[in-house]
């Protein structure tokens, strides 16, 4: 048995402007793209996730929205939305991605795709703050209870922001999971198995709830 | 005087814990804002609440306001106008008003804002006095407040200077973030959900109301509760109006008040009273500063709010009528744009037509303004509370102090 419980923590995001200027056009942005901060982009492709919405996301990276919405190239957008950054080493392979992708677009076209001026790219970077919660898990038994109760802020914070901060580069239901004798198994095969990179935050924590809540009683959890 | 402990039952536990967190790195350190006004406008209202909650969690959190004289308010008044891009000419005469005045100023409340730990600035107003403090010692935020997106050049000219010595800025939105040398940061507004303006109200209080001003519950009821200023468009709602009479008998509400930094009230609000030409079913109200219960009822009584602004900075009145679950139909710009989204928390319109048509929408689908209102309320509740907005100045004021890396620990 691990010796320490899982706490809960909750997290939200202060949000800075980029010393970049804002990109007008493509080929500005590609330029943009290559001096931003790292941090801009990691909060371009990750961070945006918290960003309040209604609509399923229909692109999950701000490169991808500002394409389709602003530029109005679908064929970008498509393009930029299907990276998985995830896929990829580390932020700086995933920024060689991006403007590889945007000279392929911009060796394609013939009239370089402009935004109106109040849709222009503004880089943006953020700092995570991170909060104790009251709440600490004992067995991974109360996992389906407490991950159904979390906010939208703790869900990013143990699942999408622990692959910057934990050694092995996942998120921390497993790191802990891995603590426990081979009854978490079952549990930790299937986190691995999720595609959250492209679901929205409210989707991850009902496939998270459904998963802890199947693995543990199935396995008979007394 | 609330406690922060009465708003567990909206924001919840967690919540405070955060807040109580976040404080815990700054107890004792002296925190200074200064506005123009102590009422009228969105700002005053936000340090209303502000400055208890602060001084609640341990923060020596105090507010003074620049005085002034007639000319200076014009001056500051233009550079509101300018800053939003209005065009205007700003002359010698004009730069010695704000100048002395801000030496006034500046020899008054000296010995507060150099002594203060972190010093907020709101607005253009008061954004002299750090050339004017050098032997300051603490951190100075400036915090815009209003849609600085494409400023009057000759404003912004004389204005870049003295904004630059800043330590960091904070804008309602990233469109109207300027190129300035130290860290911009995005923070919005919110709206306080126990004070007189949005609290909830008994049904006979909105109905006395009502009949004070001679509103028909019957019929349908439009209100734009705002300021008398020509960025608010209430000629433009008067417009609307009257393309949405041709099919529905609505009556439109017009309620605001003056702000003691806004010399140009009069003069709008007499263009509006020319444009009602009589017509009973506008109702004009020119209301006190203080009469924030009236303008509850007044946006509870209405079928749907309005805020038709042709330039915002947030619209904190957007906020309002979506806690009171009304439906909002905002003009397409600043800060209303991230409250309004179309077809789920209202309508963003660019026109008095696109008013009216959306207006017609929705008065023709009363399950919409149903289903509206309640998301309109939740996304308020998420997004747009005063503890959200408390909890981003802590957040900022620690990363003043300690740093901003990725990753900041709240606990202290």
């Amino acid at each position: 048995m691990p010796a320490d419980p899982f706490q809960i923590k909750d997290c939200a995001l202060i949000v800075r402007i980029s010393d970049m200027l804002p990109a007008i056009n493509l080929r500005e942005f590609r330029q943009q793209l290559t001096q931003c901060p790292i941090d801009c982009i990691y909060h371009h492709f990750f961070e945006c996730v918290l960003r309040p919405t209604f609509d399923d996301p229909e692109f999950h990276n701000d490169f991808a929205r500002w394409a389709k919405r602003a530029l109005h190239d679908s064929v970008l957008a498509e393009r930029l939305e299907i990276i998985n950054p995830y896929e990829l080493s580390d932020l700086e392979e995933l920024r060689k991605t991006v403007v590889e992708i945007v000279d392929d677009r911009l060796s394609e076209i013939h009239n370089i795709p402009w935004a109106l001026d109040d849709n222009a790219f503004i880089f943006h970077s953020a700092t995570t703050v991170v909060f104790n919660t009251s709440h600490v898990i004992s067995s991974p038994e109360e996992l389906g209870r407490a991950v159904r109760e979390m906010s939208a802020g703790s869900v990013y914070y143990h699942f999408w922001e622990a692959r910057r901060r934990t050694e092995q580069r996942t998120d921390d239901f497993t790191v802990w999971l891995n603590g426990w004798d081979d009854r978490a198994a079952d549990t930790i095969w299937a986190l691995s198995q999720i595609d959250f990179y492209f679901m929205s935050l409210g989707e991850l924590q009902r496939r998270l709830v459904d998963i802890f809540d199947r693995t543990f009683k199935t396995r008979g959890t007394s | 005087m609330r406690s922060l402990a009465e708003y567990q039952p909206i924001v919840g536990t967690a919540v405070l814990q955060q807040l109580e967190q976040l404080a815990g790195n700054l107890a004792g350190i002296k925190v200074v804002h200064v506005n123009s006004t102590r009422s009228g406008g969105g700002v005053a209202e936000i340090l209303h609440w502000m400055i208890p909650f602060m001084r609640e969690l341990g923060i020596d959190a105090g507010w003074e306001v620049i005085e002034g004289n007639e000319p200076f308010f014009n001056v500051t008044k233009m550079f509101h106008n300018g800053l939003q891009g209005e065009r205007v000419t700003l002359l010698g005469q004009h730069i010695e008003a704000y100048e002395s005045t801000s030496r006034q100023n500046t020899e008054r409340l000296r010995p507060i804002l150099e002594s203060a730990d972190i010093v907020v600035i709101h607005d253009p107003q008061p954004a002299m006095l750090l050339k004017l403090c050098p032997r300051r010692k603490g951190k100075w935020i400036w915090r815009c407040h209003i849609d600085a997106s494409r400023p009057d050049r000759a404003i912004w000219k004389y204005l870049r200077p003295l904004l630059e010595c800043y330590d960091a800025s904070i804008f309602s939105m990233a469109q109207f973030s300027k190129s300035l040398p130290h860290p911009q940061f995005l923070v919005a507004p919110s709206i306080d959900p126990l004070s007189d303006k949005n609290i909830d109200l008994e049904k006979g209080e909105v109905d006395t109301v009502c009949k004070k001003f001679n509103l028909d519950t019957e019929r349908p009821i439009l209100t734009q509760v705002s300021r008398f200023d020509r960025f608010k468009d209430p000629l433009g709602v008067i417009e609307g109006y009257r393309l949405i009479r041709k099919f529905a008998p609505v009556q439109l509400v017009l309620a605001g008040g003056g702000a003691d930094d806004d010399p140009e009230g009069k003069q709008v609000l007499d263009d509006v009273r020319q444009a009602v030409n009589g017509d009973k079913d506008i109702h004009v109200l020119l209301l006190p500063s203080d009469a924030h219960r009236t303008i509850n009822a007044l946006q509870r009584c209405s079928d749907i709010v309005v805020q038709k602004s042709t330039r915002e900075g947030f619209g904190l009145t957007v906020a309002e009528g979506l806690w009171k679950s009304k439906p909002v139909i905002g003009g397409d710009v600043g800060g209303i744009r991230l409250q309004v989204i179309n077809y789920h928390t209202g309508f963003l319109v660019n026109s008095p037509e696109g008013m009216a048509h959306r207006v017609r929408y929705l008065l023709n689908h009363k399950e919409m303004m149903n289903i509206m209102g309640t998301k309109g309320r939740e996304f308020v509740r998420e997004n747009f509370l005063l503890t959200r907005h408390l909890r981003e100045y802590l957040t900022l004021m620690v990363g003043l102090r300690r740093g901003f890396a990725s990753r900041l620990i709240a606990a202290a």
